[in-house]
């Protein structure tokens, strides 16, 4: 495979327009005056932008949820663009290439260098996914704090809508929705439970406007796209449809599997509520598993 | 005229005879010399001895003393020879002989009484062996001594009392031998049924109790790993005779048998802080000393905050952990102490400890994560058995609900279990050298743990799905063999194996 390198001036015909205009009528910020890049470097690329950006320390449900959200909104043809960074942006990466959609990752150091370096299985599969790396610092400069920011502001500016997965107050992912809202774009958030410390600043972008994503309908409504046949068949949730209907576990087994469809559980809290010792429970555990019904994640029980 | 009063001398757990020779000359000028390899402590000997015969209002000859320990060219090290000594040149006072078959050990105090010495149980052990029959040997040591059948254990108060003895004015009782016949259960800090919730976390501990087996615990600050683990004493079965008598040597070696005790015969929960040296926990020391590892030895070894252990430590531990014991090697000696402890381990997910809290959120970046889980070494994690991660639990959920509170087990019945699996252990490792499924070799396991099809074929498909490398799936097999003991049945059946595929070892992550 060719990986295609090079820099791009703000005067040159290939400068993203969607990034030039972000800029056009501000005079607090600017927009990067080159841009270094890896990859295929096309007007096809930034047609439809989203930006999907999320906490460093995403939760098992916001995993899921830009999983199943943002690999509908890949597969219908919209280019997904991240910041690379662990967590909220890695996911919403490696959604993407799974799906074998394209993506464009902004880093916040120099071109040449991979960070956070234990990604570089990622970022190799976003070049192969015919994706793109981009960065306005040149060589392999070290990421600083203000970096990230000024990363930041290209993430908002080169898409149409920023979706927020999850952030706590006060984090990254805000200030890009902070730029997008500059910018006047539109801004997604998912929602989460008001108890959960990442998902506190999604709900206020969502208080303060932000439209709440459910579906990924959703937001291909807002980019005018009909999600195609191909997609409904991936989708998760008619996935669990089909999974319920093969179930027919048995009675325990099926008490589990309603219960975990509602709320992932911890093992503990499940066999008090079912009242089964623990040893029984964790047989009936595994063996789901075994038989691929549910995961375990951290401490907790999913449904697959 | 010289007199041969005879002692011992303990390198490590091994005991060799030492004669301490007292020559008092009438020729010469009044002196006291000792000679043949003393320490500083045997030294010293010479002002405790001296003082503490003017104490007992005994004249102190004035004239040259020469004591020899025998053999020369044997480090002799302690205080326990201050007793030997003094007798020595008591005989040459009061003109006694010392009786036949004697061993003599003690520590002098300036007044002249004797104090607690370290190494009565050794001497004992080692006079059975070699037909003595006499042991005099301070008072609060001679429990320790009377452990041993067949053997007079005189019980020496002060250099009065000895010399009244030796010269027929007033016999000294000797201890009667015991026989410990209860070997008691262990005490904990907490009973099992004071720990709410962590239901799997419990069974983890019971199974873990069964099979001998390494557990570590991985959960937030304040999710109750201490509490579990300071409970686990409480299920512990009873040390039996061979195991109590093993203990008790490393705890008389170590001089950690307490003024008066007599045989060990609780197994032993040790806790050790990080800061711990590596001679302090592994043992060590220009005279090699047993550590913390080998006072565990047939009980449990709790290290908290196992990540804040120094690399060196950890290293260091994995030879005991796969033979059982330690060889200390010195320039000059080299001594083995067993070590066959249960290790439990308890360690927070990452550097701020909240990456698996429910609802308070971690600061720490992935870097700091992934660097905070790998200072406990991959060959360490690889002889843990089960592998728990424990979440805290809510209190107010357990007022005034039942059935949460009908889960709560107390600790003697969960005991209860333990004991009969240890039991089917031990009779089927009576002809293989070891007691517990922990300690299952490879060929062990082929031979003791053969799996029915459908077992196999379950075990097969998770080592698939969760990616089992070939020393955990042995484990898997050793944890579920304990499993179907606890079950009291002769084969692993498929739920036996389900169950044990519940504590292999995994990920943290935040929840």
């Amino acid at each position: 495979m060719v990986i295609h390198f090079g820099e791009i001036e703000v005067t040159d015909k290939k400068y993203p327009k969607v990034l030039k205009e972000a800029f056009k009528n501000l005079i607090d910020s600017q927009g990067p005056k080159k841009l270094y890049y890896k990859g295929d470097f096309s007007d096809e690329i930034f047609k439809n932008c989203l930006s999907v950006v999320g906490s460093r320390h995403l939760t098992t449900y916001g995993r899921k949820a830009t999983e199943q959200i943002v690999s509908q909104v890949a597969l219908a043809g919209v280019t997904i663009v991240s910041g690379f960074m662990y967590g909220g942006d890695e996911a919403a990466h490696s959604a993407t290439v799974k799906c074998g959609g394209r993506t464009i990752a902004v880093m916040p150091c120099g071109i040449n260098r991979i960070h956070p370096e234990n990604q570089v299985k990622l970022y190799n599969e976003i070049l192969e996914k015919k994706g793109l790396i981009i960065s306005e610092y040149e060589g392999s400069a070290q990421p600083q704090n203000y970096t990230y920011v000024q990363r930041d502001r290209i993430v908002a500016g080169l898409s149409k809508a920023v979706l927020v997965t999850e952030a706590a107050l006060n984090s990254g992912s805000l200030i890009t929705a902070s730029y997008a809202k500059k910018f006047g774009k539109k801004i997604f958030a998912l929602p989460g439970q008001i108890t959960s410390e990442v998902s506190k600043g999604t709900l206020k972008l969502i208080k303060e406007g932000a439209e709440p994503v459910t579906d990924a309908k959703d937001i291909l409504d807002f980019y005018k796209i009909k999600p195609s046949d191909a997609v409904n068949v991936s989708n998760n949730f008619s996935k669990q449809v089909a999974t319920k209907a093969i179930f027919g576990g048995k009675g325990l087994e099926q008490k589990i599997f309603e219960q975990l469809k509602r709320e992932p559980m911890k093992v503990d809290d499940m066999a008090r509520l079912f009242f089964i010792p623990i040893a029984e429970l964790g047989t009936i555990l595994t063996m789901m598993q075994l038989k691929g019904f549910i995961n375990q994640e951290g401490d907790k029980y999913f449904i697959n | 005229m010289l007199i041969k009063v005879p002692s011992i001398a303990n390198l490590g757990l091994e005991t060799i005879k030492v004669d301490v020779e007292v020559n008092v000359a009438s020729r010469g000028l009044p002196g006291f010399d000792i000679v043949g390899l003393a320490d500083k402590a045997v030294a010293e000997s010479k002002d405790r001895v001296r003082t503490a015969i003017l104490s007992s209002e005994i004249d102190f000859p004035q004239k040259k003393i020469t004591v020899n320990m025998a053999p020369a060219d044997i480090p002799k090290e302690g205080s326990m020879y201050d007793l030997p000594i003094a007798v020595g040149i008591l005989s040459n006072v009061i003109n006694f002989t010392i009786p036949e078959k004697s061993l003599f050990l003690g520590e002098l105090s300036l007044d002249g009484s004797l104090r607690h010495t370290k190494g009565a149980f050794l001497m004992a052990l080692f006079a059975k062996e070699f037909g003595f029959e006499n042991l005099f040997v301070p008072k609060d040591s001679a429990n320790e001594a009377a452990c041993i059948k067949g053997l007079k254990v005189f019980p020496i108060e002060s250099l009065v009392q000895i010399c009244e003895h030796m010269t027929g004015q007033k016999d000294i009782k000797p201890v009667v031998y015991r026989k410990s016949e209860e070997y008691f259960y262990s005490k904990a800090e907490f009973d099992m049924k004071e720990v709410l919730g962590q239901e799997q976390a419990k069974r983890a501990m019971e199974i873990a109790a069964a099979g001998g087996h390494n557990i570590i615990m991985v959960g937030s600050p304040g999710s109750g790993k201490t509490m579990l683990a300071r409970a686990l004493p409480g299920i512990l079965p009873p040390l039996n005779e061979v195991e109590s008598l093993e203990v008790t040597k490393i705890f008389s070696a170590s001089g950690d048998i307490p003024p008066g005790g007599s045989l060990i015969t609780q197994r032993q929960f040790r806790s050790p802080h990080h800061t711990a040296s590596l001679a302090g926990l592994v043992g060590g020391g220009s005279k090699p000393q047993p550590g913390e590892i080998s006072l565990a030895h047939r009980g449990v070894l709790f290290l908290d905050e196992f990540n804040e252990f120094p690399r060196s430590i950890m290293e260091a531990m994995r030879q005991p952990l796969e033979d059982g014991y330690l060889t200390i090697s010195r320039a000059k000696q080299r001594v083995i102490y067993p070590a066959d402890f249960m290790l439990v381990a308890s360690a927070n997910p990452c550097p701020c400890g909240y990456a698996m809290h429910p609802k308070k959120a971690c600061t720490c970046s992935q870097n700091q994560i992934a660097k905070y889980q790998k200072r406990i070494s991959g060959p360490i994690l690889d002889r843990i058995d089960l592998h728990i991660g424990v979440m805290p639990v809510d209190i107010e959920e357990f007022k005034g609900n039942q059935q949460a509170s009908q889960f709560l087990e107390p600790s003697d019945k969960i005991r209860d279990r333990v004991a009969s699996a240890r039991k089917l252990q031990q009779a089927r490792f009576a002809d293989e050298g070891i007691h517990c499924n922990s300690q299952m070799k490879n060929s062990d396991i082929k031979k003791y743990c053969k799996l029915l099809p459908e077992v196999e074929q379950i075990l097969r498909q998770a080592s698939l799905k969760f990616n089992l490398s070939a020393r955990s799936y042995m484990k898997v097999i050793k944890v579920a063999r304990t499993i179907s003991d606890l079950d009291n049945s002769k084969e692993i059946m498929a739920n036996h194996m389900a169950e044990a595929l519940q504590y292999k070892p995994r990920t943290y992550e935040s929840a």
